[in-house]
């Protein structure tokens, strides 16, 4: 069987690259808008993503950590720590407020941990976990606000030095700085209270949730829930805008894939035309345009996401507080729809194509 | 000949199907980018709604307070007599400002709870329907807010675990982020256990400058002009949400750019055959490029018209479907998109105009 649809299409290779790219341009404005979308909402729960925590333990009524104040008993911690298949169990201490410097502030969860614990930063870039009147910075906001290893900053109207530098944990909505938990319990003025307690299971996480969560007063969520809860309510109060941003790309982005594909069939009437006056019926006709048009949409969606990967490690090399992530279901989401819009945009040309009379195309050009 | 027959706008209107092609996908891309900046502008607009449109000349904080987005101020009440008593006060009132949560149908929303004394500085400025809280279970609700909960006045709703009854609705208090709820003081402190403190202490005054400098030597406290707040807020909220947001219509833009770049050239390049007949007929290579330039510059023009005009829709319908929204456009952005979809257009026909320039009249016979 000869490709016809494919060779035709390629043969005039200046009005197949016009198509080609006008299609892989609006896919790139798809996937790019909706990647710093998807990379955005994916930072906001840092924390709870990178945390060894298996279990989110927080006070009954409360699901996230933003926006939320939750006080747990400093003594449930023991009891949580004999709940079966509980392995560690560890206090953390949350607040928010602007973390300030010279050169400007930035919101930040203010988070307590104890010293060597596992609430602390997963990673260290410079310096050392803090100790007293110290904490743990995130580095792209030491970069923003231009703080340095042994700085003073201030949070919660008190100085801190900067004892170290984390990496990864400044989002869209804030940062995350890391104090020790006596120190932060000290500034807050708490006394035997913790805001979260951590636990780290040997056996099913949703098990041991369920376990913990019968201890009156408390709520027990694993990891994956705790962090799409998060994710929910910062998608309310903050993302919701990048949301509507790129849901107005996609529906314009499709449209415009529409109108390219409509442009390209329109240019090549006189060829399809020809195929129906050799004998191709509608059917054959209908075949050979959607054909064309999917030839022109397989082609530019590879490149299109090619680009998007480069637009991605410029933005991370320039402005590395923006993640432009790429995930599968845009993916999807951005061929279904270009196929679908350029199925929508074929159908007029190929009205006229099925109205035209084969004879006419041998007396003009398109 | 040329000069009296309009050759560039009847080649274009001889293929109306292209035209409206070509202006569709032109409008579409400018309408795309002056929706995302005009969302922008309107959501820094909106953030500062209260402190633009509450009336006071000055908020009290305290020491260190810049904005009302980034800090927390707490305010002793106690400081009100002095404010009050110094000469130039109009009226100074307590304001209280909270997050907090209101459970409706199951559904968890973040509201910005506002508590300030009836008949007081603090509260709605502006009430579609209804009146203000003046008694401990009142509430007046953003009406976009109330409208989207199937709540109106006189409804029922439950707060912290107290129960409110809706007794108005308020116009622009609402933002994407938030919505405010009005309730007195005395239900805010209540709720809150900020016994003896307020967020802020609003002041009216006619002398902002003369009174900000009293009341700071008398009570230690800070006042700030609500532009300056305003200013503050704008800029945390800037912080927050200025790299992505300007990420996307920097994207956007340079997509719109190349979708004019590449309609322009597809329109030149389909039409070499008939600029090469009018070239075979006498003009000139700077008839020709001065024909495609001037088709450029009319289709930039009128998709630019358009873009504007999808604008206008795309924001009615965002209106109707997300009232929290609100756009904010102002010319100067039209004129620089306008400018630069002009400029782009002439960029990208100056590669074809330059061929057809050096275009040999014969070879159009010989077909494209």
């Amino acid at each position: 069987m000869v490709p016809v649809a494919r060779r035709m299409l390629f043969t005039d290779r200046r009005r197949a690259v016009l198509g080609v790219v006008g299609v892989a341009i609006a896919l790139v404005m798809v996937l790019a808008l909706d990647g710093i979308f998807a990379g955005t909402t994916r930072q906001v729960s840092r924390y709870i993503d990178t945390s060894p925590a298996d279990v989110f333990v927080s006070q009954e009524g409360v699901r996230t950590i933003h926006m939320a104040i939750s006080a747990i008993p400093a003594r449930v911690v023991d009891r949580v720590s004999k709940v079966r298949g509980v392995a560690w169990a560890e206090p953390v201490l949350f607040a928010s407020d602007a973390l300030r410097a010279a050169a400007g502030r930035r919101a930040s969860y203010v988070i307590g941990y104890q010293p060597g614990g596992r609430g602390g930063p997963q990673t260290l870039v410079e310096g050392r976990p803090p100790e007293t009147g110290e904490m743990v910075i995130d580095d792209s906001v030491a970069r923003a606000l231009d703080i340095n290893v042994g700085d003073e900053v201030e949070v919660l109207g008190r100085s801190w030095r900067v004892s170290g530098l984390t990496t990864g944990m400044t989002s869209i909505v804030n940062t995350s700085v890391y104090v020790t938990f006596d120190d932060l319990a000290q500034t807050l003025g708490s006394r035997d209270v913790a805001s979260y307690i951590l636990i780290g299971t040997g056996a099913d996480p949703q098990s041991v949730a369920d376990r913990v969560a019968v201890i009156p007063g408390v709520e027990a969520q694993t990891r994956p829930r705790f962090s799409a809860e998060e994710r929910t309510v910062v998608k309310e109060m903050s993302t919701d805008l990048l949301s509507l941003m790129s849901l107005a790309a996609l529906l314009v982005g499709l449209a415009v894939i529409g109108l390219v594909l409509y442009a390209t069939i329109i240019s090549r009437l006189r060829d399809i035309g020809v195929m129906k006056a050799i004998g191709l019926g509608r059917l054959g006709l209908t075949r050979f345009v959607l054909a064309q048009a999917l030839w022109t949409i397989g082609t530019a969606l590879p490149l299109a996401v090619a680009v998007t990967f480069g637009i991605g490690a410029v933005v991370a090399a320039l402005a590395p507080d923006i993640d432009l992530v790429v995930e599968s279901a845009s993916l999807l989401r951005a061929g279904a729809g270009a196929v679908l819009v350029g199925a929508i945009g074929v159908i007029s040309p190929l009205i006229k194509v099925w109205r035209v009379d084969p004879a006419t195309v041998f007396r003009r050009a398109s | 000949m040329l000069g009296r027959v309009p050759v560039a706008r009847r080649m274009m209107t001889a293929q109306p199907t292209r035209l409206v092609v070509s202006l569709l996908g032109v409008g579409a891309a400018i309408g795309l980018v002056l929706l995302l900046q005009g969302l922008w502008n309107g959501q820094l607009e909106q953030i500062t709604a209260y402190q633009d449109e509450v009336g006071a000349d000055l908020f009290v904080a305290q020491p260190g307070t810049e904005s009302i987005l980034g800090d927390r101020s707490a305010v002793p009440l106690a400081t009100l007599e002095q404010i009050t008593a110094i000469p130039g006060v109009q009226r100074a009132d307590p304001v209280h400002i909270h997050y907090t949560v209101l459970d409706l149908h199951g559904e968890k929303e973040f509201v910005l709870l506002v508590g300030s004394d009836p008949g007081g500085l603090g509260g709605p400025w502006q009430l579609s329907s209804g009146r203000t809280a003046s008694s401990p279970n009142d509430a007046v609700l953003d009406r976009t807010f109330a409208d989207e909960h199937d709540l109106d006045v006189g409804s029922e709703f439950q707060m912290g675990g107290r129960d409110f009854r809706t007794v108005g609705l308020s116009e622009g208090t609402r933002s994407w982020m938030t919505s405010l709820l009005f309730v007195t003081a005395e239900t805010a402190r209540d709720m809150t256990g900020s016994a003896g403190v307020a967020t802020y202490l609003l002041v009216q005054t006619d002398q902002p400058g003369t009174v900000a400098s009293e009341i700071r030597t008398r009570t230690g406290l800070d006042p700030l002009l609500p532009a300056t707040l305003a200013e503050n807020d704008r800029e945390v909220l800037a912080g927050i949400m200025e790299g992505p947001v300007l990420l996307m219509i920097g994207i956007t833009f340079a997509v719109a750019a190349l979708v004019v770049a590449l309609t322009v050239y597809s329109g030149v390049v389909e039409r070499l055959r008939e600029y090469g007949i009018v070239k075979a007929m006498g003009a000139g290579s700077w008839v020709i490029v001065q024909l495609v330039l001037g088709q450029t510059i009319l289709l930039a023009i009128a998709g630019s018209g358009l873009g504007y005009l999808m604008y206008l829709g795309g924001a009615w319908l965002v209106a109707l479907a997300r009232p929290q929204f609100w756009f904010l456009l102002e010319w100067r952005d039209v004129l620089v998109l306008a400018s630069a979809a002009i400029g782009m257009a002439l960029v990208a026909a100056i590669i074809p105009a330059r061929h057809l320039g050096r275009l040999e009249p014969a070879t159009v016979y010989r077909g494209w």
